[in-house]
């Protein structure tokens, strides 16, 4: 086998470890983190990290600056609920929908947005996600605007044979479900991105004219980027609803897009891992501070900006620089 | 009574406008010089708004000198967040991280004049916001006088300023393109500080006279800075006489919305109009600038 | 500080804490939790929430009440239905109070009902309108203020006969206690013959209502104007009226119709143009009971301020709570049944009778006052 070959059966085998071991760390956590405050605090991790993963992927891959994550978590919410509570549609069919239907607007608002760059497509975002939360607050006779949809069941509980009945009200179960498919998320996009789309993302993210003289036609990888990112995003809304059992449209106001984009640079855009710990840091960073009372969203701003003016590559970064500390090695670029 | 109604809100759409063209014209300087956007520029309102605030009820000052204190107030922020957040980026040249770090910037300040000021709305009452003058079955205030003065003056002097003087001439230059200005002989830095303090002062007056009009919480500032980016999309970035036209436009479309259909209605329709802008004509309702990659 | 000291100081601190709950546990106290907004928009109802606490707490336990001290503790629900889900279950998991007070907004209300009920803790509300919230009947929740179907109708009939109020402009914020008691008005007002010339639902974000002020008054002649919005929008609500010459305050002869979301000292922000103002208060600073006077004199004395509803609320709460257990009431159970059969509170908002859904049904809880030229008001005594 060449030493090329040698390396990739190496980190291949280290990445299996390592998803196990996030297997096994999702199973333990509620039993050391014990208590409701604790798990709802969990699942709300997992909801962050699934928003996180979205917006990493459409702007640390494929370069695009997206404020609107939290008009396509809304969408997924909000299509899903409607679609159980109105027309009585079984709870993973309304899921699908939600995440399609997500996914679709990402992919309407790359079309619109994607030949611009920067700044534009940033504006442009903010726009559609304005727009978004303006509708679902507006159209009242739709979506109850800020009247609220309440009393939102947990998905049906799941029966497997010779075992017993898997009910989602127990939030160690919910949490077990949604943190599940976070990781089974990170998964696919991990495949993704290793693999020659991902390779086609990184060309465009990092010089696109030199791309399209590739033949590369960025657009479309552009747009789909967005599809899969908004899709994702719309997922944790579909989850979010059952979650917390309230649906008001001020969940989704573009305030939501800049923590979900806090999360994304403080964990290191870019890297995948990175997100994740970022939310996880973001999300109970303002928990754990409680006690400073006022002061608590304060600090929140503040370790984003200095995490932005001196650890631009965020906790990623942060890790790599360690390990060379710890190892005497050289610091890779990536 | 139409005709009167028509009327009436022609003018609340055009001293609203005026105020936003006021923000918005900050905003767009910035990023005509510096490619940056400044999330925090209307927290630098609402701090410029509580400056005035506590300059008349602590110290016992007059509403317009409280403008002119607005103003330096602004101007000092603006110097701060050039020296510590736009200077240092610079060089990394990621067109994103100054954006971020700005976001952080406007948590910090939101949240740091909620700890500071407390949420209770201030009543910011000065003595032209009660004055009422009717005209022809309309009516309008003394602070909308004053409104509708001060931002005249003001885009005339800027507009001045930009044509005819040297700086502003050299502002344009470095707009344009910062490289062969700096090898004109022209401090690139230097400029681009000037304009972000020129911008915030900008910020801050805003803010001085927006405060009558709106409510001043801690959270002011939200509510205007989204229709502010709007408004420097449809005008076109860096472009100052789209921005003014823009900002009217947006106040037009607020008043007139609010009449015939719905105040909720507003934000939908100016974004879709943004959405549109971008699909259609990127660079803007005036292009005089061409942009590189729109 | 190396291992075995932070080791050490963390062991202290949870002797201490441990110590300190045992050490409270021998006292016999009743333990009260707060969710209140303390951060965001809604924060200045928690911080005004506080303070009537505080002076409730501070008389109640000079002497204690059959042995027992009251004791609270506050977390941050931000009048947002997650962040207060999550304040909710913080204080159930750590405090593991016997009854919690709160919230103020009616969102966040709804949120938590079904959190305290699963964690059979009764739950007392006396800021939430949205006739949700006893309507369904939860055996676990309590409101001491009257809901928006009572105040909406009591104001729609005192409006159509005390006032000869024959139209109505509606305006109000886009959330469910502002939407509900627009409607509860409309519906009262129309059945008994009046008009609705213009239905106006606007956002907490909306800032400008001169255009909006522009529209009432060119809808056509508005005897009233019922108005259900936040203090801040309603301020410049009231003043755009009277700069449009809608109101009475400027000229006009509309009269505004508010309810108890208005502070009290809004007419001296407003000034003239809250002239005519009449609205539904909680608390009437000028009720002449013995009860009410003593509050306010002390009141003023340890806040230098003068009390609101907000703060007559939250020290009504902690009364109800001390009498609860004056009667018995000494753990979450036993304080739940009790209130449930509480006839006769007398506090200083008014009285207290709870019915089988555990709504306060006591009219004696809605005020009327008319602002008077000089901004002092007048109570109009229609109940």
């Amino acid at each position: 086998m060449s030493d090329a070959a040698v390396v990739a059966e190496y980190r291949g085998s280290r990445r299996r470890w390592a998803f196990l071991a996030a297997a096994l760390a999702i199973a333990v956590l509620p039993y050391v983190l014990t208590g409701n405050y604790w798990h709802t605090n969990l699942t709300v991790c997992a909801i962050n990290v699934l928003l996180a993963l979205g917006l990493d992927f459409i702007l640390g891959y494929a370069g695009q600056l997206n404020l609107g994550q939290s008009a396509f978590y809304g969408l997924g919410a909000y299509v899903s609920t409607l679609l159980i509570t109105r027309l009585g549609i079984p709870f993973w069919g309304a899921f699908a929908a939600g995440v399609a239907f997500a996914g679709l607007s990402g992919v309407f608002l790359a079309l619109f947005a994607v030949r611009l760059r920067g700044h534009y497509l940033a504006i442009a975002s903010l726009g559609f996600a304005v727009i978004v939360h303006q509708v679902l607050l507006n159209w009242i006779s739709l979506t109850q605007g800020p009247l609220g949809i309440y009393a939102i069941p947990p998905p049906p509980p799941i029966a497997i044979p010779g075992l017993p009945e898997i009910s989602f009200r127990d939030p160690v179960a919910l949490f077990y479900l949604i943190a599940g498919f976070a990781l089974l998320v990170y998964v696919l996009l991990d495949q993704l991105v290793r693999s020659p789309i991902g390779e086609t993302l990184t060309a465009i993210r990092e010089d696109e004219i030199s791309a399209a003289s590739l033949g590369i036609n960025a657009a479309a990888w552009k747009v789909f980027a967005f599809g899969i990112g908004a899709a994702v995003g719309g997922a944790a809304g579909c989850f979010y609803a059952p979650f917390v059992g309230t649906l008001v449209p001020d969940a989704f106001f573009i305030t939501e897009s800049f923590s979900i984009l806090a999360m994304v640079i403080v964990g290191g855009m870019g890297t995948l891992i990175g997100p994740v710990f970022g939310a996880i840091l973001l999300t109970l960073l303002p928990e754990l501070l409680r006690g400073i009372g006022d002061l608590r969203l304060v600090v929140y701003g503040l370790a984003l900006t200095l995490v932005v003016l001196f650890l631009p590559g965020g906790l990623a970064q942060a890790w790599r620089l360690v390990r060379a500390k710890l190892t005497g090695a050289p610091v890779s670029a990536r | 009574m139409t005709a009167t109604i028509v009327a009436q809100q022609a003018i609340n759409g055009i001293v609203l406008g005026s105020l936003y063209v006021l923000v918005a014209l900050g905003l767009t300087l910035i990023y005509g010089v510096l490619v940056q956007i400044n999330f925090a520029h209307a927290d630098f309102v609402t701090f410029g708004a509580f400056a005035a605030y506590f300059f008349m009820h602590l110290l016992g000052g007059n509403y317009l000198a409280s403008i002119a204190v607005a103003l330096a107030v602004g101007a000092l922020l603006g110097w701060a967040i050039n020296l510590t957040i736009f200077a240092p980026l610079r060089h990394k040249g990621s067109e994103l991280l100054p954006l971020i770090a700005t976001i952080g910037v406007s948590t910090i300040m939101q949240n740091g004049m909620l700890a500071w000021f407390g949420p209770i709305p201030y009543a910011f009452e000065t003595p032209y916001s009660q004055r009422v003058f009717r005209v022809a079955g309309t009516f309008f205030t003394a602070q909308s006088l004053i409104i509708i003065a001060v931002s005249t003056l003001t885009i005339a002097l800027l507009y001045a300023f930009m044509k005819f003087t040297f700086l502003g001439k050299a502002l344009r230059a470095v707009a344009q393109d910062r490289e062969t200005a700096g090898l004109m002989g022209i401090n690139p830095s230097y400029l681009i500080m000037l304009t972000i303090v020129l911008s915030s002062a900008l910020a801050g007056m805003a803010g001085a006279m927006l405060a009558p009009v709106l409510v001043l919480t801690p959270f002011a500032g939200t509510t205007v800075i989204v229709k502010a980016f709007a408004i420097v999309i449809i005008g076109g970035f860096g472009n100052v006489e789209g921005t003014i036209l823009a900002g009217l436009l947006v106040g037009l479309i607020e008043s007139f919305t609010t009449q015939y259909f719905d105040p909720g209605l507003i934000d939908i329709v100016v974004f879709a109009l943004l959405l549109l802008m971008l699909a259609f004509r990127p660079t803007g309702l005036i292009s005089e600038r061409r942009e590189e990659n729109v | 500080m190396n291992r075995r000291s932070l080791l050490a100081v963390l062991a202290l601190a949870g002797a201490t804490i441990f110590g300190a709950g045992s050490a409270q546990a021998q006292d016999k106290t009743i333990k009260i939790g707060g969710l209140f907004p303390m951060s965001g928009p809604g924060s200045y109802f928690g911080a005004q929430d506080k303070q009537g606490i505080e002076l409730a707490l501070e008389e109640v336990n000079k002497a204690g009440v059959n042995g027992y001290k009251l004791a609270i503790q506050y977390e941050d629900s931000a009048c947002s239905p997650l962040p207060a889900s999550q304040a909710a279950k913080r204080l159930l998991d750590n405090y593991k109070p016997d009854v919690i007070l709160g919230e103020e907004c009616s969102d966040a209300t709804l949120a938590i009902m079904p959190i305290v009920e699963q964690a059979k803790t009764p739950l007392i509300n006396a800021g939430s309108s949205s006739i949700k919230i006893t309507d369904p009947g939860n055996p676990y929740t309590f409101r001491i203020m009257p809901n928006e179907v009572m105040q909406g109708v009591d104001i729609a009939t005192q409006a159509y006969n005390k006032l000869n109020a024959r139209t109505a402009v509606l305006l109000y914020e886009n959330t469910n206690a502002g939407i509900g008691n627009a409607k509860v008005f409309k519906d009262t007002f129309e059945k008994l013959g009046g008009k609705v010339i213009a239905d106006i639902g606007f956002g907490r974000d909306v800032n400008d209502f001169t255009s909006i002020a522009t529209r009432v008054a060119g809808a056509g002649k508005a005897d009233v104007i019922p108005t259900y919005t936040l203090e801040g929008q309603g301020l410049k609500i009231t003043q755009a009226l009277a700069q449009a010459g809608v109101v009475k305050g400027g000229g006009g002869s509309a009269i505004q119709l508010g309810t108890i979301w208005l502070p009290f000292g809004f007419e001296q922000k407003a000034g003239k143009a809250a002239e005519g103002y009449v609205r539904i208060v909680q608390f009437d600073p000028t009720d002449q009971r013995e009860m009410v006077k003593n509050f306010v004199k002390n009141f003023k004395a340890k806040f230098n301020a003068d009390p609101t509803h907000l703060n007559a609320h939250a020290y009504d709460q902690i009364m109800l709570i001390a009498d609860v257990v004056k009667r018995g009431g000494k753990d979450a159970q036993s304080i739940r049944d009790t209130l449930a059969q509480t006839k006769t509170f007398v506090g200083v908002t008014g009285s207290v009778e709870f019915d089988s859904h555990n709504q306060n049904i006591k009219m004696d809880t809605i005020h009327y006052m008319e602002t008077k030229p000089d901004l002092s008001w007048n109570a109009l005594k229609w109940n």
